[in-house]
Order: C-alpha cells, then structure tokens, then sequence
C-alpha cells in the first residue's frame, strides 16, 4: 500500500516539478519579455496533459490490474478499508497536495452531478464552462476570473468516466444524484486555475 | 469349589447390581456432562461469535449513521461558509489587507478594547452585518424550508465565529471567543496554507463553556474557490450534540453505543460522562483500528474486569478531518454489552439442562436398580444352583424363565446337572469295584503276611505300629486292638538299644547296619584281644528281647501321596541259630585246646626227658666234670622249656623295659640269628645278609626279637635243614623294611590266606602252636608296622616287615645292648 502511495507522491512530486518550473518561468517571462513567454492556455494545457497521463497510469496499471488480480481495489474509503484510491481521489488528492505546496497552482474536478456539493461547479464561470463541454468537449473552455482584485486564468476540460470504477462508484454510491453513468460518458471537467500576478 | 457363603462375598466386593447401576449411571452421565461442557463451551463461542458480529455491524451502523449527523452538521456550516456575502465582505477584507499595513494600530487597539471586554468594541463586532448574518444562519433565517437546524444542534452550537486570512476575529455570534486566532490548532488546520480543509477538533474541555465541547473549523474560500479568506469556526457541546444519537441506542439492560477518539476519551457514552478516558488503556489499540470489527478483551473500558466482547467501528468521514487527518486522530463507535447479560441465556440454558440433568440422571439410577435387579435375581438363582451341583445336592430343576440367554443358561445348568448325576452314578460304581479290589489285596496280603513266621511290623514316622502280623503278634504277645501303641511298647528292650533302635529308625533305618558291617570288616579282630566290648554287640543287627535273640532288619514302604512313608521292621529269630554257632566254637576251641595240649606235651616232653635222663646219669656219675656238662645240658633243656612256654603264653607285659627304646634293626636281626640257630638245625642253610647299615627303630627289642625269631625259625623250618635264607633291610621315606627269604617250599595259595589265624598250622603235632604267626603280626603291628607274607608255591617264602624309622640314635644312650639275662625267660612275672 505505501508503495503506491509513494509511487503517487513520486508521480505527484514529477508534476510539481513540471507546475513549478512553469510557475518560475512566468515571473522570469514577465521580467523578460524579450525571451518568449508562454500563453496561460499553454501552460494549463501542459497541465492537463500530466494530470491525464498520470492518471490515465494510475487508473489502468495500478488499480485496474490490482483489482483484477484480487490484490487490492480501490474504494472511496481506502483509508480505513487498507484499500487504493479511486482515480478521481487520486486527482483531488493530488491537486490538494498541488495547493498545499504553495506554487499557486489548483486544479479539481467539477461535476455536472457530483456526490458531494463541494465538487459542485462553484462559480458561474465554471457552471458555464460546464454547459459548453457538454456539446463541445473536446476543447476546454478557458477565461481570466477574478477574486476580488487578484485575476486568475481558468481553464475548464472535459472529463471522462475514465475506467469502470469511475461509472461504478457514482452510480451506487447513495448520496450519487445521477445513477446511469457508463464508461466514457462525460461527467465533468478538470477545472485548472493558475494566477495571474 | 468354594462354599464361600454368597452373602459376604457381596459384601467385601462390588456386587453384580452395584456394578449395572454404576455402569449405566457412567454410560449415562459421562456422556451428560462431556455433551454438557461441549455445549456449554461451543454456546459461550458461538454467543461470544455472534455477539462479536453483531456488535460489529451495530458499531458500523452507529459509526455512520453518527457520521452522517456530523457531515450534515458539517454540510450546514458549509452553507454559511459559501455565503456569497461573507466571501465577498472576505475577499475585500484581504484585498485591503494586502494594499497596506495601516490598518495593524488600529486592530492592536481594538484587540485590546475586545479583551478588556469593551461594550461599545464588543457591540461594534457582535452587531456588524456578519455576526448578524451569522445569528441568522444559526436561527435558519437564511435555511431553504424543511432544513431548519434542528433544535439540539442550535442549543448544543456554543460558539459561531469567524476569522479572516489572518485568523483574526471578523465576526461572532456570541461575544466569548478570543480575537487572535492564528496561532491556535484548529486555525491552522483549517487555514492550511490558504488551501482550506475542514478540521475537526477533538473532544476538549472548554472554560468558557464550561463543558467537554469538540469543534468544527471551516475554510472560507474566494468566489473562485483558490485560497482561504477566513475560517468558519463552530463550537459544539459534545453530549449534548451526540446523546441523542447515542444514547437511543440501547439494548438489554446495559447494551450500548458510545463514541470514543484515537486516544480513548469517551465523546459520548450513555454511562460515562463525556471526556473522560477509557478506564483500560490497554483496550485503546484493540478498539481504534482504521476498519470496524470485534474484539475480545479482558476489560469492558467501563472499569469492569471481565471478559468483554466489544464491537468497533471509525467514522469514516468524520474520522478524516478530525486533527486534520486520519494519521493525527480519528473517531470510533465503540459497542458493548456487560459479559453477564451477553451470556445469562447460556448461564440459564446451563442451569436448566443441568437440572434436567440431575433428574435424568435420578431416572437413569431408578432405572438401573430396576434394569440390574432383573439381570442379577437368575444370576444369583443360577449361582446357587452352581452351588448346589458343586456340593450334589440339586434335586430340582433351576426355573428362569426371562426368555433370554438367561434361560438358556440354566437350561445348560440343568442339562450339565443330568450329566454329571449320570457320571457321578457310573463312577460310583467303579469306586466300589476298585474298593473291593483293594480290599481284597489288603486281605491277601495280611494273610500272606500272617503266614509268613517272621515277625513283622509296619511303623509310621512317629514310631507308631500301623500293623503287625500274625507271628508278631504271637512274639510279643499282643492283643488285637493295636493300633496307635508305640513300637517300644510291644518291643520291650533296654534304653541304650532303645536310643540307638530310634537313631536307625530316624535314618531309615538302613544305613546303620551297613556301616556297622563295613567297620568290622575294615578292623581285624585280634584273636588274642578280649573281644567281648559292648559297641560291636549292640551295632550287630541283633535285638535281645526276652531271652530271644533277633535279627532285625528295615525296609522302606512308599506311601501313599501326600503321606509319609512308613517303615517296616522285619525281626528274624536268631536264637536257635546263634546258640548252635555258640557250641560249634566251643567245640573246636575244645578241639583246638586237646591239640594244644598234646602240642604243648609233646613239646615239654622232649627236654623233660633230656632232663630226666641227665638227672639220672648225674646220680649215678662221679665224675664231677661229666655232672657239670649234664647239668649245662640240663639247664639248656629248662631254657628250652621256659622258650616253650614263654611262646604259648605270648609274653606281651613282661618286658623289662615299661617303655620302647630306640635299637638297629640290624642288630636286631643278628641277635635274632643267633638265637634261631640254638633252636634250629641250620648248618648246611647258606646265610645271605643285606643291609643297609644302622637302621634305627623304635621298639620293645624283647619283643620284635621274639617276631623275628618267630619268622626266622619258621623259615628254617620251612627249609628243612639245607638251603638259603636271606636277610635283607631297607629304608624308604620313614619307613625301615627287613626282609627275611627263605627258598623252602612255599606256602599254598588255599594256605596263604589263613597263615595268620590263631592255631593255623602245617607243622606236624607238637612241632608248632599255629600261634607263631598270628603273635609276630601283632608285635609289629604294635610298634606301627606291618607284616606280610608272600610266597610262591615251589619258590619260598618272603616276609616283609615294615617299621617306621625313628630319629638317630644319641650318642651317649648308644645302642641298645641285648644281655642275655635279659632274653631269658623270668619265672617270677609268668602267670
């Protein structure tokens, strides 16, 4: 068990590396213009793109395999149950462990119909940003934000069920306001927030 | 077959009967009591089994359902944390935060005015339009319809407050809480670097409440939800908040649900009072595990000591944000039930199965004695029966009728009683035949021994006579009832014959006479010896009773198995026989005596004559010189005379000498010589001497002289005037040897043999006494030697004389000088 855990943090760690490289170059690119800087929506692509990898590796290497072999499955409550994560804990996890570092960086995941309201789009950015992946999903939906006077730019993509574990947790779970997901329905987005000063 | 009486047998032993009703009663109860405990121990397992699950699932149960109260607690504080309003007044609270420091005097001054508990400061807080929206969540002013907070959550909620990024008081519901909250546990756990988690505090004990109150810290994120702007703060009373939730769950009298933290204080407990510590730490690991379950432990946590099963569960949710996160804390459902009223029903069951148990066991022992009366009543009967054949007395047949093996059985009995009457009347039968047979040999052989004329009694080990026949009878004049008188009683005989009878006897008689011949046999009798001693009399098998003489004679009977063997005494009457024998000697000692005399006449007379006829020549003689020559011829003649007598007499005492002195044998046998040839013609016998020096011996000299004379004049005599005689001596060892040889005639081998008897002799009538012989042997043998003689018909004759060699002869004391007095004949000590 604390193997996978590290092999998370480890994969968590590299994305860190990946978001903090991109946090210093953006100060640096400011500074230096002259250099090239790179666009928010290219930053929070490179993002998205390690979130999916990693959890695309550990939803078909790590918890598929362990629970076809009987090893191990992934249930919502892996801590007390000594079982793995589910991916979408995994994600949150991991954005969490993203925030705590202090590199600015957030990202989660919203859901049209999520189990808790926590995972609720917060926003009406976000609600929007929802509605406009659900006919266009391949694209995410990006924009600058505000919080009172601090800007941010937020970038919206859309989300699969990614595995089986995914559909069968949020069809059975009992506080799961929608009980009819199948594989690769869409169910949300990766909401990625990046600051702007 | 033992007659042992059946009574006592069943005393000093278990009893038939005893042994059925113990056997079932053991058959009964073992199996009672084994199936009991098994039962017992499996019931306890099972209850402990099924309990421990229960209580499991009824802990999970609780666990969630109290864990869904918390997260609806949690949900309800979350709606006044996504209050936009309070985001908003937040948000622009930190931007202004951030543009400038300005502000910082002013806040120290109102913290200070807040402490001192300042009205107009408190007022200026409690009355701003958070704490006022605040008081309007807490009352449900801002709650969609249907989701009011229920009353005890509002009455248990002691503190609403909040903080902004700085954890500073913004607004609050109440005017107790604190105005700097950076530092505190929960702010920071909450705050998370601006990253926001719920955090929920454990049980602790507040002064400003005056209770055991937990609380729940709430992150208040941006509109964008990216940081933290301030933090939710909720302080609830904890058994106010969790007792109804807990304390309805009750089962059995003290069957109950309570709420524990990680480091075992009671949250909430319908028994203990909240904050209080489990009273058994050792309990606290076994029962905070991250998964529910059950557990055995040797405490209840409740101070009791005994065995418990308690069921467990985490709050799954809950257990999360407590302390921040699982690793710092986490709540669990903790379920139990006293262990007496979890197993009173088995406690009960156990009771009454064993009372059941204890009359089953009442029947089964009534049962018995009824069950084993009927097996042992014909068993008894049958063995009485048994008794009754043994002894012959069973006359009628046994009656069992139970229809079993039982009766088979004394069928049996009856069927072997039949046959064994038929066997006993057959052998009955041939007993009287075989007695008859018997008594006929008794008869015959009573009358065999009637006939016999010899006395003869039968005597048992104690000298009893068992029989005695007709000629004893008749012998020692008994009458006919005898038995059982003592065997001295018929045989009157003296006490020494007596003893000595009784002595044979205890040696079976037959070994004394035996050994009584063999002594006589190996001691020569001395004719000259007085022979009449006692010892020889009485060892003879011969009894004297009366003025009868009887040969007695033992011999063993076999007796009969197991008895002792008797002994018979067959006495033959000797009487007639040995007084025949008696005139017999007498007659040829008479006959022996005439010939003596007529020897000892003829012998005297030839000198007796010489001397007469000297006698008268002296008369007539003038001569004096012719007288003295006829009287030396006279005196020559009275020394043969005396030489004459001296030999029938057998000089024995007379010596001079009262004590045997060492001489040389050779000597001896010179002297010896010389003697014999005064007697003998020996002028043509050619005289051939060997020997070996000066061989001492220790002897009366008188005495062996008169042997050798003996042997040398019977060789001479032997030789009749012409041939050779030897003289030989030896020394082997200690022993001397003299031989004497002559080369007459022999001595015939019917001769030899009787050489040594009194009176034997082949010399002509007056020319020897026939005692010669028998004295010289019993000279040397006195001295501790021997004589033999052998001889060779036609060859001569040898006599060997042995005597043992005494020590060297002392200077001083010399050899012993024969005088010639000494030799002759001493008329004053004849008799």
């Amino acid at each position: 068990m604390d193997t996978f855990r590290v092999t998370f943090r480890a994969a968590t760690i590299a994305f860190l590396l990946g978001g903090l490289w991109g946090g210093a170059s953006l100060p640096s690119a400011k500074e230096n213009p002259s250099i090239g800087s790179i666009s928010p929506e290219r930053v929070a692509d490179y993002v998205h793109a390690v979130l999916e990898a990693d959890r695309t590796i550990y939803t078909t290497h790590i918890v598929n395999r362990m629970q076809e072999k009987g090893i191990v499955a992934a249930t919502e409550h892996w801590e007390q149950e000594n079982a793995l994560p589910l991916p979408a804990q995994f994600l949150q996890q991991s954005g969490r462990l993203a925030a705590e570092s202090g590199s600015g960086i957030r990202y989660r995941l919203i859901g049209f119909s999520p189990i808790y309201q926590r995972n609720a789009p917060a926003t009406e950015f976000e609600r929007k940003a929802l509605d406009v992946l659900r006919r266009q999903p391949e694209r995410p939906v990006t924009g600058i934000v505000s919080s009172g006077k601090k800007q941010y730019f937020q970038a919206i993509y859309a989300d699969r069920a990614v595995s089986p574990a995914c559909v069968t947790c949020h069809n059975s779970h009992p506080l799961s306001p929608k009980q009819d997901f199948k594989v690769n329905d869409l169910m949300g987005g990766i909401a990625i927030t990046i600051p702007l000063e | 077959m033992t007659e042992t009486p059946a009574p006592s047998r069943s005393g000093a032993r278990w009893g038939l009967k005893t042994k059925v009703i113990l056997s079932m009663l053991l058959v009964g109860v073992i199996p009672l009591v084994v199936g009991l405990g098994m039962a017992f121990w499996q019931g306890s397992q099972e209850i402990r089994e099924v309990s421990g699950e229960s209580f499991k699932a009824l802990a999970t149960e609780a666990a969630r359902k109290l864990d869904l109260l918390l997260a609806e607690e949690i949900a309800h504080t979350a709606r006044i944390a996504n209050d936009p309003a309070i985001i908003h007044a937040l948000e622009q609270r930190r931007d202004m935060q951030s543009d400038s420091t300005r502000q910082t005097a002013a806040f120290t001054d109102f913290e200070r005015r807040w402490a001192a508990r300042d009205a107009a400061a408190i007022k200026s807080l409690t009355e701003n339009p958070l704490s006022t929206l605040l008081r309007e969540y807490y009352t449900g002013g801002h709650s969609a319809p249907g989701q009011l907070l229920p009353q005890v959550v509002r009455a248990s909620t002691k503190l609403l407050f909040l903080t902004d990024a700085q954890g500073t008081l913004v607004a609050t519901m109440t005017d107790h809480p604190a105005f700097r909250h950076q530092k505190t546990q929960w702010w920071q756990g909450a705050f998370n670097k601006a990253v926001g988690k719920l955090y929920i505090e454990d049980v602790r004990f507040d002064d400003q409440v005056n209770a055991y109150v937990f609380s729940i810290s709430l992150p208040i994120m941006d509109s964008l939800r990216y940081e933290v702007v301030g933090v939710l703060h909720r302080v609830i009373d904890a058994k106010e908040f969790f007792s109804p939730a807990t304390h309805v769950t009750r089962f059995g009298k003290t069957g109950h649900v309570m709420l524990i933290d990680t480091k075992g204080i009671v949250v909430s407990c319908p028994i203990l009072p909240t904050g209080v510590p489990l009273s058994d730490p050792d309990l606290i690991p076994l029962v905070t595990p991250q998964h529910p379950g059950w557990v055995q432990a040797s405490s209840d946590g409740h101070g009791g000591q005994s065995t418990s099963v308690i069921g467990f569960a985490p709050l799954p949710e809950t257990s999360r944000a407590t302390n921040g996160s699982t690793d710092s804390g986490s709540w669990h459902t903790f379920v139990w039930q006293s262990s007496d009223e979890l197993f009173a029903p088995i406690q009960h069951l156990f009771t009454w199965v064993t009372a059941f148990g204890a009359v089953a066991v009442v029947l089964l022992a009534s049962l018995g004695y009824v069950a084993a009366g009927r097996i042992v009543t014909p068993v008894r009967q049958l063995q009485q029966a048994a008794q009754s054949i043994g002894r012959g007395e069973l006359r009628t047949p046994i009656q069992i009728q139970t229809g079993d093996e039982l009766e088979d059985l004394a069928e049996e009995f009856n069927r072997m009683n039949q046959q064994l009457k038929a066997a006993f009347a057959g052998l009955t039968d041939q007993v009287k035949l075989k007695t008859q047979e018997v008594q006929v040999l008794q008869q015959s052989t009573d009358q065999i021994l009637d006939a016999v004329p010899t006395p003869i009694l039968l005597i048992d080990a104690h000298e009893v006579v068992r029989y005695i026949n007709q000629a004893a009878r008749e012998s020692f004049k008994v009458q006919e009832p005898m038995s059982g008188t003592s065997l001295f009683k018929i045989l009157p005989l003296d006490p020494a014959v007596q003893k000595q009878l009784q002595a044979e006897f205890r040696t079976n008689g037959d070994t004394s006479s035996a050994a009584a011949d063999i002594e006589r046999e190996t001691v020569p009798r001395d004719p000259l010896a007085p022979s009449a001693d006692h010892e020889s009399s009485s060892h003879r098998s011969e009894l004297h009773i009366g003025s009868r003489i009887y040969h007695y004679q033992w011999f063993r009977l076999p007796a009969r198995p197991g008895e002792e063997d008797s002994i018979g005494l067959v006495l033959r009457d000797t009487t007639d026989e040995s007084r025949l024998q008696d005139q017999l000697v007498q007659a040829e000692k008479t006959g022996s005596l005439g010939v003596l005399t007529a020897g000892i006449g003829h012998e005297l007379n030839n000198p007796l004559f010489g001397i007469i006829g000297l006698g008268e020549v002296i008369q007539e003689e003038q001569d004096l010189e012719h007288i003295r020559a006829c009287a030396r011829d006279i005196v020559a003649h009275g020394r043969r005379m005396a030489t004459i007598v001296r030999d029938f007499t057998g000089v024995t005492n007379r010596e001079a000498f009262d004590r045997q002195v060492p001489v040389y044998l050779e000597q001896i046998l010179d002297q010896v010589l010389a003697t014999a040839q005064t007697t003998v013609e020996m002028k043509d016998i050619v005289i051939h001497k060997t020997y070996a020096g000066n061989t001492p011996v220790l002897v009366f000299p008188d005495q062996l002289r008169q042997a050798l004379v003996n042997l040398v004049t019977n060789a001479a005599q032997a030789m009749k005037g012409s041939g050779t005689l030897t003289l030989t001596t030896g020394v082997s060892g200690r022993t001397a040897t003299a031989t004497i040889a002559d080369s007459g005639p022999g001595i015939s081998k019917a001769h030899l043999s009787k050489i040594f008897d009194p009176f034997f002799t082949t010399k002509g009538q007056g020319e020897g006494s026939g005692l010669g012989l028998t004295v010289a042997r019993r000279i040397i043998r006195k001295f501790g030697g021997d004589l033999r003689i052998e001889s060779v018909e036609g060859r001569g004759t040898t006599c060997l004389v042995t005597l043992p060699v005494s020590s060297p002869l002392s200077p001083e004391g010399g050899p012993w000088t024969p005088s010639a007095s000494r030799s002759e004949p001493q008329p004053s000590h004849s008799s």
